[in-house]
């Protein structure tokens, strides 16, 4: 968030095991825009998303592309998104007011990408007789 | 001590200059990521989960340049992704020896052998290679059979011509702390400068974070490995951090997430290598702008809760060492006894079913079966 958070006090460093964070598949997911919040809160999602997001404007321009940054005021007005358009260059700002549709339209290139479905994966490869048993990186074209 | 004298000096002198001009808030190290493309696949790895064209874009040469003098720091940390796969990253790092910058390349390796003829050796330039541990442990850790040969062999061949290495490491949460003693015993004995190392922290957009190392599992395992230390054992990093990992009462250091700040694609991040809240558009903005109270342990922010890591940590303990009397003694005292006789580390060694609870967890690469939990994901 931008904005200064409160925390609970706790004493960490007594901390054995920390739960972390739940992972939420929003892959397909069009948040209905009913009100400010209904943006606000699917904006902060659309930062957190780790794929492309398609936004459509008021005015009826419709951008697919990553957003890497919010920033949010006291209104719709004075927040804004920040992304990279998936077919162009550079980074493009675009006010919350201006958005009237967003859609979680990208691959979520974080799902299934966590240390157990490694570990499955692996133990089924070499009980299949594999050799050079690795992970490769998806391509980029 | 791995670190030599004179980038020693450097950061020393740097740091008094801070203190003399009363700056309280200033960078030590750039994070510089000029690419998020990677060649390994690590599983949960926050860095390299971006759609395509985002993995294709990078930082230029100038781009990285004018970073780096935005925020006027003697020391550059380059992880990525992996920079060897940026085609300018010999212009990037000649153009920073220039500068007089002291660079830490953060490789997996695999194009270390392939590309090492295009660098020059220089007091300046490390090659910080990520190596978590022996080969059945590391292959594991960067799911990738033949990784650690392939990074041996590249580190063999950056020492053999002349240049600084470093291994560097990252430890989880189950790691047999008898295993990393004996990975120290064979990177040593490769002739690297020193190692360094950092205990695991699981990204705050990392996939399915359910359970991760909390501090005080982290202090243990690291007062089992690091205790009774061999002389052979070098350390590229403040002994002051070493002590904090380690639990030691008079190093209970706060985070100070502005001493390594991070610069990519998007901009400055916000607050620190590890957390993406955000990005500026300059240093001075990520400076102004970030609610820093709302970071560190002790903020009560649960994404800081379980979090050691160097990059906020090792700040702390250089403005210690070098900003104060205090700090200074225990340096040199570190330096002078640096063994760190423990009994009940060599306990913790000797039985290490102290781990016991962690152990359905630790992987061996002969004999895996499914994980019944999972594992805290990699930074």
């Amino acid at each position: 968030m931008s904005q200064p958070t409160q925390h609970a006090a706790v004493n960490v460093d007594e901390i054995e095991v920390v739960d972390g964070r739940a992972y939420e598949n929003l892959e397909g997911w069009i948040p209905e825009l009913a009100s400010d919040d209904d943006v606000r809160t699917a904006l902060e999602k659309a930062f957190d998303y780790r794929g492309d997001i398609t936004l459509t404007f008021k005015n009826g321009e419709r951008v697919e592309g990553y957003v890497f940054n919010r920033v949010t005021g006291k209104g719709l007005a004075d927040s804004y998104v920040q992304y990279f358009p998936a077919n162009a260059p550079d980074k493009r700002k675009t006010s919350y007011a201006e958005i009237a549709r967003i859609e979680f339209s990208g691959k979520d290139r974080a799902a299934g990408k966590h240390w157990e479905a490694w570990v499955k994966k692996y133990a089924e490869k070499k009980a299949a007789g594999e050799k050079n048993i690795a992970l490769h990186p998806e391509a980029l074209d | 001590m791995g670190v030599p004298i004179s980038q020693m000096w450097t950061v020393a002198t740097y740091v008094l200059k801070k203190k003399l001009s009363g700056q309280k808030k200033y960078p030590l190290v750039l994070m510089l990521e000029p690419l998020f493309r990677c060649n390994l696949a690590c599983a949960g790895c926050g860095k390299v989960q971006y759609p395509p064209h985002i993995l294709k874009k990078q930082l230029s040469p100038e781009e990285c340049f004018a970073a780096v003098e935005e925020c006027g720091v003697p020391m550059v940390s380059i992880p990525g992704g992996e920079p060897l796969l940026h085609p300018q990253i010999v212009e990037i790092v000649n153009g920073l020896i220039a500068r007089k910058i002291y660079i830490y390349l953060c490789t997996n390796a695999l194009k270390l052998k392939e590309r090492i003829h295009e660098f020059t050796p220089s007091k300046y330039l490390t090659f910080s290679v990520h190596l978590d541990g022996q080969r059945e442990h590391h292959d594991m850790s960067v799911c990738k059979e033949g990784g650690y040969d392939e990074a041996i062999e590249g580190i063999k061949e950056a020492v053999k011509l002349g240049f600084r290495v470093t291994p560097n490491s990252t430890f989880f949460d189950g790691t047999d702390p008898n295993m990393v003693r004996a990975y120290f015993d064979e990177v040593m004995a490769l002739g690297v400068e020193g190692i360094v190392l950092s205990p695991g922290y699981s990204y705050d957009k990392a996939p399915d974070q359910q359970h991760f190392l909390g501090r005080a599992k982290s202090r243990r395992l690291f007062r089992a490995i690091l205790s009774n230390r061999k002389k052979s054992w070098k350390f590229n990093m403040s002994p002051l951090f070493l002590e904090f990992l380690m639990g030691k009462p008079d190093r209970n250091y706060e985070c100070t997430p502005w001493g390594s700040p991070a610069y990519n694609i998007f901009g400055w991040q916000k607050p620190c290598y590890l957390l993406q809240d955000g990005y500026t558009d300059t240093f001075k903005e990520l400076m102004e702008t970030t609610h820093w109270e709302g970071y560190g342990t002790a903020s009560g922010n649960p994404q800081c809760a379980n979090c050691m890591v160097s990059c906020g940590y090792e700040p702390t303990a250089v403005n210690h060492g070098f900003g104060s009397l205090s700090g200074f003694f225990a340096m040199a005292k570190a330096a002078l006894f640096s063994t760190y006789e423990d009994k009940g580390a060599l306990d913790l060694l000797n039985n290490h079913t102290t781990f016991a609870a962690q152990h359905d967890q630790f992987v061996k690469i002969e004999n895996i079966a499914p994980a019944t939990r999972l594992e805290e994901t990699r930074a």
